[in-house]
């Protein structure tokens, strides 16, 4: 396997009871590419996101992070170095300040009373502040989380991934609780922060239109198998009105 | 066949509410419907105690001595609910069962919950009664007698609230690399706090009170002074005390919602 892929999955399969949920996918991630993560509900987007972010296990099959077995990441600090995981703006904690939540990206490095001490005296206060002006949030650092609006907490959420400064970043519909105009902010920002830090990054998305504008590469998913992998710039109009077409059956095999 | 079995699964609550109803109507018929129900001089007695709560004996004395019995008072229960928190929080974390990976499986919670459960199976009057013939009529007494019994009821609360914590938080906290007890501080005691404060807040309330009682046993406090005063059948002295016991529960409401008022706002 090349140093340059971050991913690569073998056969990777996942039931669930009689569904099978990803059935022998295979593909690889080069570092540095900015995948979306399409295909109708249901299609395992998810379950291969949280596969990936090693929430859940895989049945059969073989999955590569940055050259090591899955398996191989025995405790979650030292996967959450190479994997940061952003998703809906439920991810936060409502009642801290958001520099803590955004701090919350350091406990990785931080020892039980530094993480302690924190919560009293911030540490590593610049990396935070830092963090925050570049999601343009300098002002709301001693603000109570729950009192800022869905996006900025989105951008809070971002900070925090910056803070943690992982290889590649998993997001879960990091957008669908968002008007347009907010979806746009957020994702743009994303994708520049990404690029900045030279990470990889993974994103599942509702919206096609976003997928072409914003990623490079496009994989789209339906029941459970890969349907098109493709640069986003080769993506058609009618693969994609295929892709999400109810009545050819697939879906009622 | 079905029909009936569905009948009863849809009606289930309103079944359920009758035959409930038709038990209270049947209870009635035991009561012996009687001049003996009441006892004879029972009514002036009422007017008598009902009439002094118009007249509490208010003298320089009976304040002194009601004030020192209210402090002595609050002190046991301040005392035994300190204990308790911390007695509460040790347990509960660790009846939780959020510090260990399978949740509820753990043997170590299930130990944790039944000690729970043993502290607060016994009332703290019986636990009062038990540290006096142990260690004697000493503050310790009424102190311990408090703090076992709330720690299991504090402790349980404790328990579910950790439990009952939305998910996606911790999932995210962990997922960004935060161990056990860096959990604990940066997602279930935050997302926890106000609830198991107003909690503890309203439980404090209720060790004043018990704390009350308990002073029945012999322990000094507001309670000794109402059975004391009772056995001379002073009714306005009695109502003196009490007095002084709802001014203390109105004292710990001000100041639990102003404690509240505090979080919410920072």
């Amino acid at each position: 396997m090349s140093k340059e892929e971050i991913f690569k999955l073998n056969n990777v399969t996942k039931t669930y009871g009689k569904t099978q949920a990803l059935s022998s996918l295979s593909f690889s991630v080069k570092k540095g590419e900015t995948i979306a993560l399409i295909g109708p509900s249901g299609a395992g987007k998810t379950t291969l996101l949280n596969l990936l972010a090693n929430l859940i296990k895989l049945d059969e099959g073989e999955l590569l992070i940055d050259g090591l077995d899955i398996s191989e990441y025995k405790n979650n600090k030292k996967f959450a170095c190479k994997v940061g995981v952003i998703r809906q703006q439920f991810d936060l904690i409502d009642q801290l300040q958001v520099i803590h939540n955004v701090l919350a990206g350091r406990l990785v490095e931080w020892g039980t009373f530094k993480s302690l001490l924190s919560l009293l005296i911030p540490q590593d206060k610049n990396l935070a502040l830092d963090a925050l002006k570049r999601v343009g949030l300098t002002d709301k650092a001693y603000e109570k989380t729950s009192t800022l609006s869905g996006g900025e907490q989105q951008r809070v959420a971002l900070a925090r991934l910056l803070v943690q400064n992982p290889k590649v970043i998993l997001a879960d519909e990091p957008v669908s609780s968002l008007d347009p105009a907010r979806s746009r902010d957020v994702l743009s920002m994303l994708i520049k922060l990404v690029k900045e830090e030279n990470q990889t990054l993974i994103t599942s998305i509702h919206s096609v239109e976003y997928a072409r504008e914003y990623f490079d590469r496009i994989i789209a998913m339906r029941k459970g198998k890969i349907y098109f992998d493709l640069p986003s710039y080769k993506v058609t109009d009618e693969e994609l009105s295929k892709l999400y077409n109810i009545t050819d059956g697939v879906i009622y095999e | 066949m079905s029909n009936i079995l569905d009948y009863f699964k849809y009606r289930k609550k309103l079944l359920l509410s009758l035959i409930l109803l038709l038990m209270f109507a049947w209870s009635l018929f035991s009561v012996s419907w009687n001049s003996e129900l009441l006892h004879l001089g029972g009514a002036s007695m009422i007017m008598k105690i009902f009439k002094s709560l118009f007249n509490p004996e208010i003298s320089s004395e009976i304040l002194t001595l009601a004030l020192k019995s209210a402090w002595i008072t609050v002190v046991y229960a301040a005392c035994g609910i300190s204990i308790s928190i911390v007695i509460a929080l040790m347990f509960g974390i660790l009846a939780s069962g959020i510090m260990f990976k399978k949740k509820s499986n753990s043997l170590v919670a299930i130990f944790f919950k039944s000690l729970l459960g043993f502290m607060r199976a016994i009332h703290e009057l019986v636990w009062a009664w038990l540290f006096v013939a142990s260690i004697g009529l000493t503050p310790f007494s009424a102190i311990f007698a408090l703090a076992i019994p709330y720690g299991g009821i504090l402790g349980r609360i404790y328990a579910d609230k950790f439990r009952d914590v939305d998910s996606k938080p911790i999932e995210a906290l962990k997922s960004s690399g935060a161990g056990p007890i860096q959990t604990l501080f940066y997602g279930y005691f935050p997302l926890t706090l106000l609830d198991m404060l107003s909690y503890t807040m309203y439980r404090f309330e209720c060790a004043i009170r018990s704390s009350t009682i308990m002073s029945f046993v012999g322990l000094g406090g507001l309670g000794y002074q109402i059975q004391l005063s009772l056995n001379d059948l002073n009714y306005n002295r009695v109502w003196s005390f009490l007095f002084f016991l709802i001014l203390l529960v109105v004292l710990v409401d001000l100041w639990s919602s102003s404690i509240r008022k505090g979080l919410i706002e920072r």
